[in-house]
């Protein structure tokens, strides 16, 4: 699948901001089975420095420096990018125990952003929860295959919680949002976090985009409309990390385009950054997941 | 008692008395007899000091805590306690000491061995030798320091490791730090209180010193610096973390400036600090802050203390640091199960100090040892983080569990293994603690010290942080809630010559001045000198009203319109409400003395003065600061006469501090700016109560006797005007004293002066030596005062010199302290799927 994606954030800053040193992290980072054809960041005003860096987790960063007074902001990021379809699409396809999982993730020799080791602790944004947990036990017993532990626990998570933006923001611990059982894709994907990480399986934080219209005679996604958030899981060495989208109940395919994975959304939420002055701010977010087919008739 | 005493001996506490019990170990019982014999010299020295200086022996030691000013805090403690140090030190024969200092040595090598290799080629995990998920359980593995060897060559600096000794001297390492060294300064201070409390009773029993540890340390830091003569710096979280004091003090001893997050901005790939003379490069950081805080845009994005893009600096500027970020990961309890193998598998060699046995729990054969012997051992969390089913971050025994609890950790055991180790139980030996004037036994543990020295070599204290408890549990923390803490001598057999003086090369050069004044301390010393003089102002004023109500015939303004001219210069000053001003005057003087929520109450005053005083405590002495952060005085009753004396304390102690600030200060930028402070408020405070006294409503002066009258006392120049002038108060005469007359030292014309003279003394940022902002501003306020003769001094000229003041404060702050980068979070995309 082909997409021609179009994200463009407007920051409006009640008082001029100078000084600003901002982390945006939008552009695609390498991932299995996605190809990044072209790849443009446009930002307005144009910053006094712009540095590319890969890492520390799977991530892009933009290290902007604005010197400059400014009021307002705009970054437009754009993309050409090829999705295939995963080896997995299908929960019931062979894959290890719960335990073994478990077992192989803390024997693990891979000290990388890509191994599981590193995902296997609370971090700053995904704290332990003891009711998560213990929610999430019957859900993962050991002998289990990870397919289906993972996929009892994003099902649980997509009929027990609601979507409702009001209820939570950008930082909201897990166990709050558990508590409510509401929130947006970001509470979603942390509460099944700290579920399998409690549990001792490795469990990764992942942003990105959904294709925004679905294809003929299916339902539109939520969170089409922004970037969304997802899991992945790590299934062991052979099948290695698996999307579970708990806000739509359903596998990472194609309609699903990964930005980045990280520990939890601290480590890829999409712009931060530190400035002189303020006062309020207000942003505002658009998204265009098009297929390029679709992109090419809308064109004709 | 006194009378079975044996009539030579001076009556006191005896070592021969110290109650025998050896379980597990007692420092003095288990001594050579050489060493014994150092302890009694020791214990009869400070008992004979003391009965000769005629008090008890922990007086010789509690006078030099006051002197020195060391204080603690506790976790959750707002206020900081007296230093519990207890007279009778810990000694250790050199022999002994020797054995413990080559384990050191070899497990500082080791550590930095393994940090090379973990934030470098990583073989350890690729070979298995350590599993990665035991890299990753730490909050303080920095994956972003992956590859980024030191340009210094070191990532250790400074090394911090807890010990307790067996009963027959062999010593084992119970836990390791690398974050914090805390506890180094205090064994300093303890040092420093001890030494001066005991003469020569120190040197007597031949305790080697401290200092050349301390200048080793600076020499090792300054020895992997990019730049001849460097400038290193302690950066502080702040005058509310617990160990604040220390660090201050830390700051002062080592001459490395004491800087918060605030202070510092990189430009470039290179560290500066904000000084009133433009922005200084700094060299090296010894850094009393967590990795995951140093930096918002490359750790942890909340963090407030940090410094944005300090990563670059350290990373590829050349920065070094002490220590390395991410090294804290090592401390882990985890860690230690693994390091005695790691010291064969990287040195080739055995440990020489154990560490007390662990089994993380990561493993399935250590998991099952651990709940083999479950019974018998300490459960801790495996990487000094809260884990489920334990209280806290420190040991716990599990015998002590009740059935409930046990059955929640062997649950949470079973789903995250990882997060636990067991350790065996350590029993801690005692040692003689000086206490209430008797030896009683405590049992201690040891904070041993490491540092790199000038030659990149390790050299490790001479002594160290003794912490006495009443239990022989080990704790996390520096200092809890009823221990003690001693001295460490480490005691040579005879007199060893100190290892020389300095080689001549690096004997600091003669300088003056006080090196660079950062921003920030700037801001905090204009605004103790501002907090010291509105403090004294506000108060006049109560006096002065307080006085009115009790001397009949005072000029102190008896009549009741120029009483409540005052009263309302205090609602004015934000002292006290309009409605408590209406109260009968006691009543409302009282309010305004104890107010503590109104800005401009005397409470909220001295609160602020201490707040403010805090983050100065690297450059005030001891009594300066004793004073600053005495509390008010008791104000239980409403009778003028005691709240007379009340304020009348009050304004002693700020003299007390006006003075000490004139004595002791070197006249430097820093007391340029305390003194600028000063001034301004001075110079706003008269305007204030010329305004309100002598002031008609048609803007023409009054000639209100019994006002101007006040208004002398209220400006301390009653005794000037009555020698000058043989007549009562008089308009012009008053006015031209107060406000024109450059020699009395409470005119305006005098703050004017002193602030021009100020000003034009500090640096200036342009080479071109034109006036700056501040200068030129201050020079038009005095203008009028030197040109103008008191008849043509218009009630407008002081409306316009109070304006001034304030417009002058503004751009002193403007041009000289700081606007810092305030943290925002972007990052709430409110729109997020």
């Amino acid at each position: 699948m082909k997409y021609t994606i179009r994200h463009v954030t407007t920051v409006k800053y009640a008082s001029p901001v100078s000084l600003a040193r901002f982390n945006v992290r939008l552009k695609p980072a390498p991932w299995p089975g996605q190809v990044l054809h072209h790849y443009a960041l446009t930002i307005d005003p144009q910053p006094w420095t712009i540095q590319e860096e890969y890492g520390p987790w799977i991530v892009n960063r933009s290290r902007l420096f604005v010197r400059d007074p400014l009021t307002q902001l705009t970054i437009e990021s754009k993309m050409h990018i090829e999705v295939q379809m995963p080896a997995v699409t299908d929960v019931t396809a062979p894959s290890p125990s719960v335990a073994d999982i478990r077992k192989q993730a803390l024997i693990h020799r891979d000290l990388s952003a890509m191994g599981p080791a590193s995902y296997l602790f609370a971090s700053p944004m995904a704290l332990k929860s003891r009711t998560i947990a213990e929610w999430a036990r019957p859900m993962l017993d050991p002998e289990r295959s990870i397919l289906s532990a993972g996929n009892a626990l994003m099902h649980a998570i997509f009929t027990q919680f609601k979507y409702d933006s009001d209820a939570t923001d950008a930082d909201t611990p897990p166990a709050k949002s558990f508590a409510k059982k509401r929130g947006v894709c970001q509470d979603f994907a942390h509460v099944m976090i700290v579920a399998a990480r409690a549990h001792g399986l490795p469990a990764a934080y992942v942003s990105g985009y959904l294709r925004t219209l679905p294809p003929p005679g299916k339902p539109r996604l939520i969170g089409a409309d922004a970037t969304h958030a997802w899991v992945v899981l790590w299934c062991g060495d052979a099948l290695g990390w698996i999307g579970f989208d708990p806000t739509n109940d359903c596998l990472a395919k194609t309609d699903h385009i990964y930005t980045a994975m990280g520990r939890d959304y601290a480590d890829v939420a999409p712009i931060d950054g530190v400035f002189r002055g303020g006062g309020g701010q207000t942003m505002a977010v658009s998204v265009d997941v098009a297929p390029e087919e679709e992109a090419a008739l809308s064109a004709s | 008692m006194a009378s079975d005493a044996v009539l030579t001996a001076p009556a006191g506490p005896r070592l021969q008395d110290y109650p025998v019990d050896v379980a597990a170990g007692d420092l003095y019982h288990n001594a050579s007899p050489d060493l014994a014999a150092h302890w009694q010299t020791m214990a009869d020295g400070l008992v004979t000091m003391a009965s000769e200086a005629g008090m008890a022996v922990h007086e010789l030691v509690s006078r030099q805590i006051a002197d020195l000013g060391m204080s603690f805090r506790i976790a959750g403690d707002a206020d900081e306690r007296d230093w519990p140090l207890t007279a009778m030190p810990l000694l250790i024969g050199a022999d002994e000491w020797a054995e413990v200092e080559r384990g050191l040595i070899q497990r500082a090598r080791l550590l930095e061995a393994v940090a090379a290799d973990l934030y470098g080629p990583q073989r350890l995990v690729a070979e298995g030798h350590v599993p990665a998920s035991l890299v990753t359980g730490s909050r303080y593995f920095a994956r972003n320091m992956v590859g980024l060897a030191p340009r210094g060559g070191h990532y250790i600096h400074v090394y911090a490791v807890d010990l307790a000794r067996g009963p027959r001297g062999q010593w084992r390492v119970l836990s390791d730090r690398l974050r914090l060294a805390n506890g180094i300064g205090y064994a300093l201070e303890n040092r420093l209180a001890l030494s001066r409390g005991t003469g020569s009773l120190l040197s007597d029993i031949h305790t080697r010193r401290l200092a050349y540890f301390f200048t080793e340390l600076r020499g090792g830091i300054a020895r992997d610096c990019q730049r001849e003569n460097p400038r290193i710096a302690l950066l502080t979280p702040g005058r509310f973390n617990q160990s604040y004091p220390e660090q201050a003090h830390l700051a002062r001893y080592l001459g490395f400036p004491l800087v918060e997050g605030r202070d510092l901005s990189v430009s470039d790939e290179r560290l500066y600090v904000r000084t009133i003379a433009g922005p200084k490069r700094i060299d090296a950081i010894w850094r009393w802050i967590d990795t995951n805080a140093l930096d918002p845009l490359n750790f942890d994005a909340r963090s407030a203390i940090g410094v944005p893009d300090l990563f670059d600096a350290w990373a590829r500027g050349g920065l070094e640091m002490a220590n390395r970020p991410g090294v804290e990961l090592l401390e882990a309890p985890a860690f230690s199960a693994f390091l005695p193998r790691l010291c064969s598998v990287l040195l080739g060699e055995t440990p020489l100090l154990p560490n007390v046995a662990t089994w993380w729990c990561g493993q399935p054969r250590e998991a099952d040892t651990v709940r083999k012997r479950f019974e018998e051992l300490v459960i801790t969390p495996a990487f000094g983080q809260r884990v489920e089913a334990l209280e806290g971050i420190g040991p716990v025994p599990a015998a002590s569990l009740g059935p409930e609890q046990r059955a929640a950790l062997a649950e949470a055991m079973a789903r995250r293994p990882m997060d636990y180790c067991g350790q065996e139980i350590v029993h801690l030996p005692t040692t003689p603690a000086l206490i209430d004037e008797c030896f009683v036994p405590r049992a201690f543990t040891l904070r041993a010290f490491v540092a790199r020295d000038t030659a990149g070599n390790w050299t490790v204290m001479p002594g160290g942080f003794a912490r006495l408890s009443a239990s022989d549990e080990i704790q996390t923390t520096l200092m809890g809630a009823g221990d003690w803490t001693a001295d460490v001598c480490i005691v040579d057999s005879a007199h060893r010559a100190p290892p020389g003086p300095l080689p001549l090369s690096e004997l600091p050069s003669v300088r003056r001045g006080g090196g660079f004044l950062a921003s920030q301390a700037a801001d905090n010393l204009f605004w103790f000198g501002r907090y010291v003089e509105r403090t004294e102002a506000t108060v006049r004023v109560i006096r002065a009203i307080l006085g009115s109500a009790i001397e009949v015939d005072a000029a102190a303004g008896s009549n009741p319109e120029v009483r409540a001219v005052l009263l309302d210069l205090l609602v004015r000053w934000s002292a006290i409400t309009k409605e408590t001003a209406a109260l009968p005057a006691p009543q409302a003087c009282r309010a305004a003395l104890a107010e503590v929520t109104l800005p401009g109450g005397v409470g909220s005053l001295l609160a602020a003065l201490r707040a403010t005083g805090l983050t100065l405590r690297d450059r005030f002495a001891p009594d300066f600061w004793r004073i600053a952060s005495r509390p008010l005085p008791p104000l239980d009753s409403h009778r003028p006469g005691a709240l007379l004396r009340g304020a009348r304390e009050l304004l002693e102690r700020m003299s007390a501090l006006a003075g000490l600030l004139n004595e002791n200060f070197v006249r430097g930028p820093s007391w340029r700016f305390l003194d600028l402070g000063r001034r301004i408020e001075r110079g706003l405070a008269l305007c204030a109560t010329t305004g309100a006294l002598v002031r008609e409503a048609d803007n023409a002066w009054s000639d209100n006797g019994e006002a101007l009258s006040l208004l002398l006392d209220l400006c301390d120049s009653q005794i000037t005007y009555r020698s000058r002038y043989l007549t009562s108060a008089q308009r012009n005469l008053v006015l031209d004293l107060l406000l024109l007359d450059p020699d009395n030292p409470r005119s305006l014309a005098f703050q004017l002066e002193a602030l021009v003279a100020h000003i034009d003394a500090l640096p200036r940022l342009s080479e071109d030596l034109l006036p700056e902002l501040p200068l030129r501003e201050a020079r038009a306020l005095l203008a009028p005062l030197t040109s103008l003769t008191v008849e043509k001094f218009a009630p407008e000229h002081l409306a316009a010199a109070e304006n001034g003041l304030l417009s002058l404060s503004s751009a002193i702050s403007e041009r000289y302290f700081l606007q810092y980068e305030k943290a925002d979070a972007p990052g709430s995309e409110s729109l997020l799927g």
